[in-house]
């Protein structure tokens, strides 16, 4: 399994794929590969999602991404 | 006179045609303009009585009768072990989430998704307790079915799923199954004949096909599940067009960007998205479920890795705490009959261990397979828990994100091997894979389920853990 950590200034529901799977800051445990990364509503967040390809993480160090606050 | 004659028997012929002519297998419906009934799908809201955060999934291997009747006394274990969880006394069986199961397993696990509690009383003399075998071939032997075994889109499948439809299942289509809504959600496992990839009877499976599970027949996925190479022939579904607004869920999509990344994930999604391909392929043709994995671990293990998995939502969501993992293995051991002939065994032989061979050796791997995912996520959290505990001791340490919570996985697998006596193993081992034991066979297989996982070290943690939450 891969992992992956997604940041953004406020607690919100990550969304891999379409399907909600974890929140930010916590360790996200998935699948290596390409995957689809977005937020929950509301969608005052930038970018509005990004592809990564998930591979060659440890739950020590995951994969980091951020969303900023679009205001 | 002979005119007359002639003409009788003509009429005769004329009739066997249209009748052969008339007999077809029952077709799975299009998916409908508007869906108002729930689709068999996942629910994934939890209730009293079945909690996420004790989440349990069972697995019922192949075996004809010997499996059916060793995962329905273990299903009675779990009826009579007493827990005591977020502070409700249930049953173990209470708890569980979802069964996945292959063809003789397939028959116990379909009867209690139904029926529930029904199954202690109705199991043994509705199925387990029948020579299936006879009355199946008191049906072939039924010359009103003969004309109907003479059309092309008829077969011996169809006769095997109309008496299991007619005599075991009360008629029952998969809406019951959603309508019902409750945990567990049943899996009942095929494989189609053109790829060798499983198929599952779940609406998810379905929607690749354009198609309606709540219409179809549960007697049907469960005779697709256990419909044996040679003995058996396929069962038949439609894969309707695609709309042009169809479009493939984004984890596939994803997935077939995955070949070098992940050849696993691509071939899984490669293996779906086929069907959308409805002009090439019209028909699929589904036999034992047993031919791509005799122990129906892959379900559970794809709901677990992938991110759209119902498993795996609930894992990164936080909302599991014990992962319980229940593997009913009835896997045989007819000891080796042919290395000891100086000639080479015969075409039946060949056919049929050609047809097993694979099958067993894969179902060893999908369990370790699962171990070592296991094996991976507690292996996980204990380094984040130790890095933590070095950091505390530095001033100022810095924050190291963790997993949602932590869970105890625990995978129990209970099959024959076990049995320490070595004659008593030997016995069961040794039971044939057929729908036709006797009493005294049933029996001893609904005994010895319970007393295996009594025995079972991963169980014995397990009711340890749950004494002391």
């Amino acid at each position: 399994m891969e992992y992956l950590l997604v940041t953004f200034p406020r607690p919100r529901r990550v969304k891999v794929d379409d399907e909600y799977n974890g929140s930010t800051g916590d360790v996200i445990e998935l699948e290596a590969g390409s995957h689809v990364i977005t937020l929950g509503p509301p969608a005052n967040f930038k970018p509005s999602e990004q592809r990564i390809i998930l591979k060659n993480t440890s739950e020590l160090a995951p994969r980091e991404i951020a969303f900023d606050l679009d205001t | 006179m002979i005119s007359t004659r002639r003409g009788v028997s003509r009429l005769l012929l004329a009739v066997c045609l249209v009748l052969a002519g008339c007999a077809h297998y029952v077709v799975n419906d299009p998916l409908p303009p508007v869906r108002i009934a729930p689709a068999y799908r996942f629910n994934e809201a939890e209730a009293l009585r079945n909690t996420n955060s004790l989440f349990v999934c069972l697995v019922f291997s192949g075996g004809g009768t010997r499996a059916a009747a060793l995962s329905y006394g273990v299903l009675e274990k779990l009826r009579d072990t007493r827990i005591v969880w977020k502070g409700v006394e249930k049953s173990l069986l209470d708890e569980v989430d979802c069964i996945s199961s292959i063809s003789g397993g397939s028959f116990t696990a379909a009867y209690y998704g139904l029926f529930r509690e029904r199954i202690f009383t109705e199991f043994r003399p509705r199925f387990l307790d029948v020579n299936v075998e006879g009355a199946l071939l008191r049906r072939v032997a039924n010359p009103g079915n003969w004309f109907r075994l003479a059309s092309p889109y008829f077969s011996r499948i169809d006769l095997a799923a109309e008496y299991y439809h007619e005599e075991i299942f009360e008629e029952k289509r998969f809406q019951a199954l959603a309508d019902d809504g409750r945990r567990p959600f049943v899996i009942l496992n095929a494989t189609n004949l053109a790829n060798g990839e499983r198929f599952e009877f779940t609406q998810e499976q379905f929607d690749f096909l354009v198609s309606d599970l709540g219409t179809y027949p549960v007697a049907r996925a469960v005779a697709a599940s256990s419909a044996f190479p040679f003995l058996l022939s396929p069962v038949s579904l439609k894969n309707y067009p695609h709309p042009v607004t169809f479009e493939l869920p984004k984890d596939y999509k994803e997935g077939l960007l995955d070949y070098d990344a992940n050849r696993r994930r691509y071939y899984w999604a490669r293996n779906r998205a086929i069907y959308v391909n409805d002009k090439e392929l019209p028909y699929l043709h589904l036999m034992d479920g047993g031919l791509a994995d005799n122990i129906g671990l892959r379900p559970i293990e794809s709901a677990y890795r992938r991110s759209s998995g119902f498993i795996r939502k609930l894992i990164n969501d936080g909302a599991v705490e014990k992962f319980v993992l229940l593997i009913v293995n009835a896997r045989p051991d007819g000891g080796d009959t042919i290395s000891k002939d100086e000639s080479p065994p015969g075409l039946s032989v060949v056919a049929v261990k050609t047809a097993t061979i694979a099958m067993d050796n894969y179902s060893v791997e999908t369990i370790e397979v699962m171990k070592e995912l296991r094996d991976m996520r507690v292996r996980a959290q204990q380094n984040i828990a130790a890095c933590r505990r070095l950091l505390a001791q530095c001033p100022n340490p810095p924050r190291v994100p963790g997993l949602a919570a932590d869970i105890e996985p625990y995978v129990i697998e209970i099959n024959f091997e076990a049995i320490p006596d070595p004659e008593r193993r030997k016995y069961f081992l040794r039971l044939p894979t057929s729908f036709a034991l006797s009493r005294d066979q049933v029996d001893a297989l609904v005994r010895i389920g319970p007393a295996l996982l009594d025995e079972a070290p991963d169980f014995k943690e397990l009711m340890e853990s749950l004494k002391n939450p």
